[in-house]
């Protein structure tokens, strides 16, 4: 890594306007392309303070800064326009969490690297809506936070309540969200509200390790512990009735529920076997990187192609995984409401996906390319009409799920041509860590952070209390800002606000 | 698209010719049979050129649709059309050969089109049916004017086109079809952006828009049902509360 004063590196970058920053190639070694950033004032100054704190003399540990990671991954072979930061970046292993990169397919030297994915594959949000409001859920959140807890099995180490054995899995594996239709755990349009439709065809078993399918297999339908939520939510502000109302979504204060999980241990595995091969793979095609953590192979490569395999079986796992507890959603509902889940209208309004590598064409310098479009942290955000949205979306653009922090606030966005043309169609994902986890750990305590979220109103149960703080609000950018910063760059459109009233954390 | 086609006839003011105003159109309707239809003698046409009293125009005009053979439409807009297209047709058949240089960009678009739909009908008929019998036609065409399909010179297009309708709004399933509620929202305000700044082009996309995302929505509706069908017999979701484990 180039070490450079503080003031010599702000050399490299430029504010564009009031939302964005280019980041000059130099900044880092070999840059194939430029770097972009979108932030606002607030947003900048975390940034900037974070690259100045890593240029001070003897700083050593941890992760890279943002910035630097967004540049490292320019300097990867194959990326095409820009690599990209989003509102809510923050340091990763490889690349930065909220940093989306797309590869040109038809170039032979173009890599996938595991770092651009995440360790959680194919994490994700699912909201469902209710035809219930605050007014009938108030009086017995409670006990409905209970019944969730009771149903939903959270926290490092929890085992599903769904039985399943190996074979099951194998299946699951392979089909996805098609699995649990099949075995009447989900409705029909749930598939047709999911990015890929809750499967993708080129997930292959066979390309997993034994030990990542012997960690999986416990933990289906479990919603893990880190960041993962299932939250009661009430609609606080709707920005764009219209679109709201073609989600199903009529007035304020009408009940929701959100999702937030991934593949567990099962995706975790994958990628951790993925980058020892990798590593291999880079020696023997002699692939230089920046950095370590950006270990990659050429998509054509069989480690790619084993990888890409491999990941759509983990993205498969978590379709299937946010599947399960949907339906365990519904029944606690059903149960607590003495009616079905019908009557309730819990139909899924969209889900997303925020840590995938997927293949799309975009048009790239006036011509379509077949790209491979890595997002972590970054969610997906197409335009109206576009083909892969569902029909119910047409006219609206996809849906963004963005889930804030335990006890703040969460919003549905919707896709922009701007953000097309500007992102390759991705936008922000979640708030984004102000702290490192060990950081939280040590400044805030978790009796009052449980306390507080109490005097605000929230029903909370949490499997693992001790690990709370970690995820407390303090921790984390403020979601508000992130999301103001993606509307007012044009790359998404505001449309819905959400505030918590119960909380089920691992 | 009837502004462009009074502009080809040369009309002076093609779009001002507000429809809205029964004198606005008496005075078109005067000016394409004074310059393009010709109809009547000069002498005939008195009736039509009072425009000041709108109650002996009413009464000219009257008879000028029957003597034009027009067929019966209800608003000004679709006489007019018709009107217009009639009258570019008689400009053309004046001197067609002035005309043989100008030809549709991609002529077999066209024509691939017309020999679809007839092979289609073809089949559906079993072919015991010549579709471009005469008889057949005029039946084709009576069924157009009563249904109020618009001409196309293409009958068996046209005879799609009346399917669809008697598909949609007469058939025994849409009769027993629930009306849609909701409030219906103007479908020129979503967050598509077509063509901003040529209306001409952004109405009729975003009717076509509308049209494909109905169509998808059919295919998805029946996607969704056959899953469904088949859940009926694969689904058995189950659940076993004693494997649960809560971690620390």
């Amino acid at each position: 890594m180039v070490v450079r004063p503080y003031v010599e590196e702000l050399k490299y970058l430029e504010k564009i306007n009031d939302h964005c920053w280019r980041i000059k190639k130099g900044f880092q070694p070999n840059m194939n392309v430029e770097g972009v950033f979108y932030v606002n004032s607030r947003l900048e100054k975390l940034m900037l303070e974070e690259l100045k704190n890593s240029c001070r003399p003897g700083a050593v540990g941890g992760f890279l800064p943002g910035v630097k990671q967004i540049a490292n991954v320019a300097a990867l072979p194959g990326i095409v326009g820009r690599s990209i930061g989003l509102p809510d970046i923050h340091s990763g292993y490889g690349f930065a969490i909220g940093n989306m990169a797309a590869f040109d397919m038809d170039d032979p030297l173009s890599v996938v690297s595991p770092g651009g994915v995440g360790f959680d594959i194919n994490c994700g949000v699912r909201l469902l809506r209710t035809n219930l409001y605050e007014k009938d859920v108030q009086p017995v959140k409670e006990q409905l936070a209970q019944s969730l807890f009771d149903h939903i099995p959270v926290g490092v180490g929890s085992k599903g309540i769904i039985p399943m054995n190996a074979r099951d899995l194998e299946e699951a594996l392979e089909m996805g969200m098609d699995w649990s239709l099949r075995e009447g755990y989900v409705w029909a349009e749930d598939k047709e509200h999911c990015e890929e439709y809750g499967r993708m065809l080129s997930a292959d078993p066979a390309k997993v390790s034994m030990r990542a399918k012997k960690r999986g297999l416990p933990q289906l339908g479990t919603l893990g512990a880190g960041n993962h939520y299932a939250e009661i939510q009430v609609v606080d502000e709707i920005y764009d009735k219209w679109s709201a109302s073609k989600m199903g979504i009529e007035e304020k204060g009408q009940v929701v529920v959100m999702i937030h999980s991934g593949s567990r241990g099962f995706g975790h595995q994958v990628a951790t076997d993925a980058l020892v091969q990798m590593e291999k793979a880079m020696k023997r095609d002699k692939i230089e990187t920046n950095d370590r953590q950006l270990a990659c192979a050429r998509i054509n490569s069989v480690e790619g192609q084993d990888y890409l395999k491999a990941m759509a079986a983990a993205a498969n796992f978590a379709w299937v995984n946010r599947s399960s507890m949907t339906f365990l959603t519904r029944q606690a509902f059903a149960k607590m409401f003495n009616t079905t889940p019908d009557d309730l209208d819990m139909h899924v309004i969209y889900d997303v996906s925020h840590n995938i590598a997927k293949v799309e064409n975009h048009i790239v310098d006036g011509r379509e390319r077949k790209l491979l479009v890595h997002r972590k942290g970054s969610t997906r955000a197409f335009p109206p009409h576009h083909p892969l949205i569902p029909v119910d979306y047409q006219l609206t653009g996809q849906p963004v799920l963005v889930g804030g922090t335990m006890g703040t606030c969460s919003y549905v966005l919707t896709g922009t041509e701007r953000g097309m043309q500007e992102t390759f169609g991705s936008t922000c994902h979640g708030a984004g860590r102000a702290l490192s986890r060990a950081k939280s750990r040590r400044n805030l305590d978790y009796k009052e952070v449980l306390d507080k979220l109490e005097q605000i109103g929230i029903a909370i149960r949490v499997a693992s209390p001790k690990l709370v703080m970690e995820e407390a609000p303090e921790a984390y950018k403020d979601v508000t800002d992130v999301v103001d910063t993606c509307h007012a760059a044009g790359i998404s459109k505001k449309c819905i606000k959400m505030r918590p009233i119960a909380v089920i954390k691992g | 698209m009837l502004k462009l086609k009074l502009e080809a006839l040369g009309h002076p003011t093609p779009s001002d010719v507000a429809l809205s105003n029964r004198k606005e159109f008496a005075s078109t309707v005067l000016w394409l049979e004074d310059q393009k239809i010709r109809l009547y003698t000069i002498e005939d046409r008195e009736k039509l050129r009072s425009l000041d009293n709108m109650q002996i125009w009413e009464e000219g005009y009257k008879k000028y649709c029957i003597d034009l053979k027009m067929p019966p439409y209800d608003t000004q807009l679709e006489q007019l059309t018709w009107m217009v297209g009639h009258a570019m047709r008689l400009e053309f058949l004046d001197d067609p050969s002035q005309y043989k240089v100008i030809n549709g960009q991609d002529p077999n678009l066209t024509k691939n089109n017309g020999a679809q739909s007839q092979q289609k009908i073809q089949t559906i008929f079993d072919g015991k049916i010549n579709v471009h019998d005469k008889e057949f036609i005029a039946g084709v065409r009576a069924l157009a004017t009563k249904l109020n399909v618009p001409h196309h010179p293409n009958h068996l297009l046209q005879l799609e086109a009346i399917a669809r309708i008697v598909h949609e709004r007469i058939g025994p399933a849409a009769k027993h079809r629930k009306a849609i509620t909701g409030t219906p929202f103007p479908f020129d305000k979503g967050n598509d952006v077509v063509s901003a700044n040529d209306p001409m082009l952004d109405y009729p996309m975003r009717i076509l828009r509308l049209l494909q995302i109905q169509s998808l929505r059919q295919l998805q509706t029946q996607i969704n049902e056959t899953i469904v069908s088949v859940q009926t017999l694969t689904a058995n979701p189950k659940t076993d509360t004693k494997l649960g484990k809560v971690g620390r």
